[in-house]
């Protein structure tokens, strides 16, 4: 009996873990030449982050170098630690910098040895929270937020707490059955972050997800679909979702609010790391000095991730005044605590719990 | 060049320099060593309770251990600020549970699941790693689960030195502080030497009076020292003017005599007594000229006194050959003459000529003053000293005379009054001593000395 079961735990861990090693999904590419055309060498930033929010900031960052070509190459947040794994294993890189909102996965990697040093002025500027030994920087702020249907969610039934939320579900399970979303935490870094670190802060988590399941959840890989099922009003509230991302998909025109939660809201630095077979470290340096510097950090609050590392928060977002201030801004900790999600043992046991008190719908 | 000699306080103050040097070394490797245990003894009790939390956090579900490593564990581990974390829990079966199985296979815990901890090296890295066991009984499985867990050693090397740091910054003060308060008290308990140093400046040339300054019991042997310097000074000194003033006066009385017979020789005319008066300067020449070597050998005596080295020499030959060159040559008197050696050999440290100078002296002045028909001289041997006795069957001297017959020109008629204060003179500064004494074969005149010092030692008048 034991032994079967554990052949199947083996099997389980095999069939999760071999198809994304041996079909690794390619990464799309995009070239952002230099001034005079030129595409190489150019500083490879490999990221788990959209192309819609980096794109400014590194057009920006070629207004100061012109000289220097860039190629993004953008991933799924678990294929682009995969691929960081395998090269730091093997002792081999063509990435010059990783960008990672799971930012859990980037301190493994730092763990496990993958990372080089960097110290300058703008990383030493850094809040303690935000760097760990010099080799992982969080160069975002970005909070976990209800996103609603701006339309089709009347306003008194925006919630504004997790509380509020649980209510909800309770007093009108049909209106809101199969239309609540979040990531699907098995496939999105960021989702599991979110949620794990939900579940340690907020007492209320157990009773939410056992709401989510009576409702049915409806689970997505990544932000974007998230956001275009919202705005598309097949779902009419998403949890936990990238604030910065949805506030971009507000600005470009979806008719959705964005609420951060009264009672708590959990915010994500996206991290920054130079491998240690970076080719281009040097260039790796520069890009990520001027995505900490003043420039970077304004461009990133106007056009990328649109709050701010102070902890300032846009004006039409629903949030009460001075969140940062009363401590309701719970940025996760770049550091060895992050290790924690990164286990094996608990991550199966959190998505075990998970899977059993939500029901995910895919 | 001459170097000149390093000053006391220059010796001091380097020797207490050094002392403290080596000390604060000392102290230094001491409190390095004491920090890398104080870091490491903090630090492991950091990864011992995330051992802990961990090993709480195995359960048996279902009949299958599993872990749930807390946050808090990591939170823990994370006080070492930038310290990387491996750890590896391995189930009662020997699976492992989660982490890596690398780390478990370098430790495990001790007898009984106790707390194990050692420096390791993985993933080529240096670091500390606790293991411990935590036992599990279930209706299906009983045995030992194991939590490995590891860590850099960044945070303690670090703690390690701030607190080596910190111990040597207040060794050094310290040692600057006593170093400087060294230098103050040497200067203190040198400066009686600057005083006496002033007070021997400010004398004058013929002050020889001693020293009365107070000073620490370690100087006053040297003050003494100086003041028994200037003590025998004054003493010579005034033996010296004495000396001059008495020859002065003796030598004036024969050469006005002689003057005088000369004058007289020159104004009369009678041929009878013009040979009388020759005959009578003839006399006082004589005389002048025995004085003038008395004097001189006086003088030598007296200047030999301070400087001639001492021979060891035996003294039984020197009072032979003084004896033969003695006797006279022509002496209207029948006189028997005796010497008695004695049977072992008579050594003392000695200047030759001085001694041979007394003994001729005593030997001299028996013949002319006691000698009846008896002279003998012996030498006797005693554990305390050796005697020198000149014996004759005169009547001999009472001791209250002798003892004013010492002094220089105090005749009892005859002679200059030198004779026997030469060798008195001898005498003392041979450390010895001149007596007089009734013996069996008549009256002994008698010269002391002290055995030679055995060979090696240095012979000291």
């Amino acid at each position: 009996m034991i032994a079967w079961v554990r052949t199947l735990a083996a099997l389980l861990a095999v069939a999760w873990a071999v198809p994304a090693l041996a079909q690794p999904v390619a990464p799309t590419v995009h070239l952002f030449p230099a001034s005079d055309g030129t595409q190489a060498p150019a500083l490879a930033i490999h990221a788990a982050t959209d192309l819609v929010a980096m794109a400014p900031l590194i057009r920006d960052f070629q207004q100061r170098y012109p000289d220097i070509p860039v190629r993004f190459e953008e991933y799924v947040t678990t294929h682009l630690f995969q691929r960081a794994t395998a090269d730091c294993a093997a002792g081999r890189g063509e990435m010059d910098l990783i960008l990672s909102s799971s930012a859990d996965q980037v301190v493994a990697l730092v763990n496990d040895g993958c990372a080089q040093q960097h110290r300058s002025l703008e990383t030493t500027r850094l809040p303690a929270w935000a760097r760990w030994r010099d080799e992982v920087f969080g160069f975002t702020f970005e909070p976990a937020a209800i996103v609603v249907h701006r339309d089709l969610v009347p306003v008194t039934e925006v919630p504004e707490t997790r509380l509020d939320l649980i209510a909800l579900l309770r007093a009108r399970p049909e209106r809101y059955r199969g239309r609540i979303g979040t990531y699907d935490i098995e496939l999105s870094g960021i989702g599991f972050l979110f949620a794990a670190t939900d579940a340690r802060q907020s007492s209320l988590f157990g009773q939410l997800i056992e709401a989510f399941g009576r409702t049915g959840l409806v689970t997505r890989c990544c932000s974007a679909d998230l956001l275009d099922d919202i705005a598309a009003g097949r779902l009419l509230i998403g949890y936990n979702i990238l604030a910065s991302y949805a506030y971009g998909a507000r600005e470009r025109g979806a008719p959705i609010e964005i609420v951060l939660p009264h009672d708590g809201t959990i915010v994500l630095s996206r991290a920054a790391m130079i491998p240690t077979h970076a080719p281009n470290p040097a260039l790796a340096r520069l890009f990520l000095d001027h995505l900490l510097s003043e420039r970077g950090q304004a461009i990133a609050r106007t056009q990328s991730f649109f709050f701010g590392m102070d902890g300032s928060v846009p004006l039409d977002v629903i949030a009460p005044g001075g969140m940062a201030a009363a401590g309701l801004l719970r940025p996760i900790t770049i550091g060895p605590a992050l290790l924690a999600e990164q286990d094996r043992a608990r991550r199966q046991r959190f998505l075990t719990t998970w899977r059993r008190a939500a029901r995910p719908v895919p | 060049m001459i170097r000149r000699p390093l000053s006391l306080a220059t010796r001091l103050i380097v020797l207490m320099a050094l002392v403290l040097m080596v000390g604060a070394a000392g102290l230094v490797a001491l409190a390095g060593a004491y920090a890398r245990l104080a870091a490491d003894e903090a630090y492991d009790r950091l990864l011992a309770g995330a051992a802990f939390q961990i090993a709480g956090s195995i359960e048996i579900v279902d009949g299958v251990a599993g872990v749930d490593p807390p946050v808090s564990a990591f939170e823990t581990l994370a006080l070492a600020q930038d310290d990387r974390v491996f750890y590896a829990v391995i189930g009662p079966d020997g699976a492992l549970l989660t982490g890596e199985e690398a780390l478990a296979r370098l430790i495990g815990p001790g007898p009984s699941g106790g707390l194990e901890t050692a420096n390791l090296v993985h993933r080529g890295v240096a670091v500390r790693a606790v293991a411990i066991g935590r036992a599990l009984s279930d209706a299906q499985i009983q045995g030992q689960a194991q939590v490995v867990v590891a860590q850099t050693t960044l945070a303690r090397e670090r703690l390690a030195q701030d607190l080596t740091v910190k111990a040597v910054v207040i060794v050094a003060a310290l040692s600057a502080l006593a170093l400087a308060s060294m230098a103050l008290a040497v200067r203190f308990a040198l400066s009686p030497l600057k005083r006496l140093e002033a007070v021997l400046r400010e004398r004058g040339p013929t002050a020889l009076h001693p020293i009365t300054l107070a000073t620490p019991k370690e100087i006053t042997p040297l003050v003494g020292a100086l003041n028994q310097f200037t003590g025998r000074l004054a003493e010579h000194l005034s033996a010296t003017h004495r000396f001059i003033a008495d020859a002065a006066h003796q030598l004036r009385t024969p050469i006005a005599a002689l003057a005088g017979q000369v004058d007289l020789l020159a104004h009369d005319g009678d041929e009878g007594r013009r040979r009388h008066h020759l005959q009578r300067i003839e006399e006082r020449t004589a005389q002048l000229s025995r004085l003038t070597t008395q004097l001189l050998n006086h003088a030598m005596v007296i200047h030999r006194a301070g400087t001639a080295t001492l021979d060891r020499l035996d003294i039984t030959d020197l009072a032979g050959r003084v004896l033969a060159s003695a006797i006279p040559l022509s002496d209207d008197r029948d006189i028997e003459i005796a010497f008695h050696p004695p049977a072992q050999p008579a050594l003392v440290a000695g200047d030759a000529v001085s001694l041979g100078e007394a003994l001729g002296n005593l030997i001299h002045n028996a013949l002319k003053h006691g000698v009846e028909r008896r002279l003998s001289v012996a030498v006797l041997v005693d554990p305390a000293s050796v005697t020198i006795q000149v014996i004759d069957d005169g009547p001999g001297i009472p001791v209250d005379q002798f003892e004013a017959l010492l002094e220089p020109f105090r005749s009892r008629g005859g002679g200059f009054g030198l004779g026997l204060a030469i060798a008195n003179e001898v005498a003392e500064s041979h450390g010895g001593s001149l007596s007089v004494a009734q013996v069996e074969s008549g009256f002994a005149v008698q010269l002391r000395l002290p055995h030679a010092p055995t060979r090696g030692q240095e012979a000291v008048p």
